[in-house]
């Protein structure tokens, strides 16, 4: 009986907020919006790696290295441009990436045999023109680099002397990896969503239901308070899970169609990934709608509760923020911790790995505890007459 | 019926309801008079047991209102202060989902719904949301959902407050029908006119207490005035200004 009367509770909730167009908002956002943000970054980052492959290079002084310039123009994607007469303001004003300056003494110090130097004018607070930067480095780098060697060999000496210590670059993050951190905004999207998906429905049924006059005619029902403040709960749960399966179906299919070899990245989101994703997010939903719940119920009025939202989906970053701060590995104690077991197991699966059973009850089964205490700390506030009747 | 003794209820400092006591019988409207303020309202949600007494006692039907809040609830049909509507919900989706709060399902249901729709003469608006109604139709979605589950005691809070003449007459007609079925009807209302167009009898409350207690024409003798509103100012005029 109690059991269907929650049910009845829930399906006129759920009703209710399906005809109002600012609840719908708060399901549909994510699902929408962050597929589109998605596509923008990803497909910049795409570009911008395909830039780093063929780079125009602004030249100043070019006929004092002619050599140089020559061997430049040899190489792969390199395109060589007369430069700017003034390189430091062009590349300030964001008019050119780079521009390589060669000085006049270049040919008299080269020709010399001593260290004929190059300037590399670049600003390294413009992260999207440090691929191109780099490439420039390099070029230069590998031509000193053959030239060194050369005259080595002219003198009679093997060029591996002159390099005393190689270094081998190993990388231990497997090409995942390095997408995850590329993607480390999908956790965030997720938890996001999970937080929205219910905001609407959990505000609206307890700060509006009061706001509006219905809280007292609804009490007036032979029906116990668990019972109302249960159903409010379940159907907050479940726009926030729609609005989280939602968002991850039309994010993963809009991941298909950006172009991630361009990245050097093989991102594998298979059905398995999605499920495991879907696993690991959906035990939040029942938690941030019970959270949700609690303080539009304590709230003295809508506008309140609508504040106090905001302050709480300021703090699911706290955790992706954190963790660029301090990188931190994970640990066994932290996946009850909520939003930050979620994030943990969300990144992991962006990795390429599967967190392992363990993990997996420790941060659902936390969430699932806290949000039925919360619950029940919601019904007693539905038992309290200075709540509802407002204070 | 619906037996109050000794209430008592406090906001703080403000003694609200001070020792109310009083009787309404089956098959007749007992009207609770009072001036703005003066604990009506607070009576009736210790009634309907969405407020819970400090002090004293009350019977619905043969439940203990205060031991028992949810099952007296059961015995009670109530329309509080200010309806209270979902905008978004057509005025049959009031009813049905009070009535599946009460336990009542399926064709039942359906049935009791098209009963009440027809009884309170709302057919065209029936499949409306409540969003653009006006007072008059929001009130009788109102008393239509408190009615689904056909209960014993009826209980409205101000029910005429704020309608036009048309309306006011339907919530008599009403309100009449209810008490001719056998049913016990309380209201509440600080309009004099309107507690002597329906009342069998009176309980005229000021600064919490019950001041009189009677039928029209007891007051009258009580107080030695031959017109009613000359009767509720003697009997709650000082109380007012207080």
């Amino acid at each position: 009986m109690n059991g269907a009367r929650i049910l009845v509770v829930m399906r006129k909730e759920l009703r209710d907020s399906f005809r109002d167009r600012r609840a719908l908002f708060s399901i549909f956002f994510s699902a929408i919006f962050f597929p589109i943000v998605i596509t923008l970054m990803m497909n910049r980052v795409a570009d911008r790696a395909r830039d780093a492959d063929h780079v125009v290079i602004p030249v100043v002084g070019a006929e004092n290295a002619p050599a140089l310039v020559n061997w430049l123009q040899q190489q792969y994607g390199v395109t060589i441009v007369p430069g700017p007469s003034d390189p430091e303001a062009a590349v300030r004003d964001k008019k050119v990436d780079v521009v390589l300056v060669i000085p006049k003494d270049f040919a008299e110090r080269f020709k010399a045999s001593k260290a004929a130097q190059v300037r590399v004018v670049s600003d390294s607070s413009r992260t999207v023109s440090e691929p191109v930067v780099s490439r420039v480095r390099g070029l230069v780098a590998a031509y000193g680099g053959q030239i060194g060697g050369l005259r080595l060999i002219a003198r009679g000496v093997s060029p591996s002397i002159a390099s005393a210590v190689q270094i081998q670059n190993i990388e231990v993050s497997s090409a995942q990896q390095r997408a995850a951190t590329i993607l480390n905004f999908i956790p965030l999207m997720l938890m996001i969503a999970a937080f929205s998906g219910g905001m609407q429905i959990a505000t609206d049924s307890t700060a509006g239901e009061r706001e509006r006059g219905s809280l007292e005619p609804l009490l007036v029902n032979p029906v116990p308070r668990s019972i109302f403040v249960g159903g409010k709960w379940l159907a907050a749960t479940v726009a926030a899970m729609l609005s989280v399966c939602l968002t991850t179906a039309l994010s993963v299919a809009q991941l298909h169609l950006i172009p991630l070899e361009d990245l050097g990245i093989r991102f594998g989101l298979g059905p398995n990934e999605v499920i495991g994703m879907l696993a690991a997010i959906l035990p939040l939903c029942p938690l941030t709608a019970a959270i949700q719940l609690y303080v539009g119920t304590y709230a003295r009025s809508f506008k309140e509760a609508q504040s106090y939202m905001g302050v709480l989906i300021s703090m699911l970053m706290l955790p992706a923020l954190l963790s660029s701060l301090y990188p931190i590995a994970d640990r066994p104690w932290m996946y009850p911790a909520p939003i930050v077991g979620q994030y943990l197991l969300l990144t992991a699966f962006l990795g390429g790995r599967s967190p392992g059973w363990l993990e997996f009850s420790l941060s659902a089964g936390s969430a699932i505890v806290i949000s039925l205490l919360l619950v029940r700390l919601t019904t007693r506030l539905f038992q309290n007459e200075r709540i509802i009747f407002g204070r | 019926m619906i037996q109050v003794s000794g209430l008592h209820k406090r906001f703080g400092a403000v003694h609200a309801v001070n020792g109310v006591s009083f009787t309404a019988p089956n098959a007749r409207v007992t009207g609770l008079l009072g001036p703005n303020g003066a604990g009506k309202t607070t009576t009736l949600r210790m009634l309907y047991a969405v407020m819970r007494p400090d002090e004293g006692s009350i019977q619905v039907d043969d439940v203990d209102a205060v031991r028992a809040p949810q099952t007296a609830q059961s015995h009670l049909g109530v329309l509080p202060d200010g309806f209270g509507l979902y905008p978004r919900l057509t005025a049959r989706e009031h009813i049905r989902y009070y009535g599946q709060l009460h336990g009542i399902g399926g064709k039942a249901l359906d049935e009791r719904a098209a009963e009440l729709i027809t009884l309170l003469d709302m057919q065209e608006i029936a499949d409306r949301r409540t969003g653009g109604f006006s007072h008059g139709e929001r009130t009788k979605v109102a008393i239509a959902r408190a009615l689904v589950h056909d209960p014993a005691n009826v209980l409205l809070d101000e029910p005429t407050n704020g309608l036009d003449v048309m309306s006011t007459r339907a919530v008599r007609v009403i309100i009449r029908r209810l008490r001719d079925q056998g049913r016990t009807v309380l209201f509440s209302s600080h309009v004099m006119q309107e507690v002597s167009a329906l009342c069998d009898s009176i309980v005229v409350i000021a600064g919490g207490r019950v001041v009189a207690n009677g039928t029209p024409d007891e007051l009258r003798a009580q107080s030695g005035h031959e017109n009613l509103e000359d009767v509720f100012v003697a009997l709650t005029g000082q109380e007012v200004h207080r």
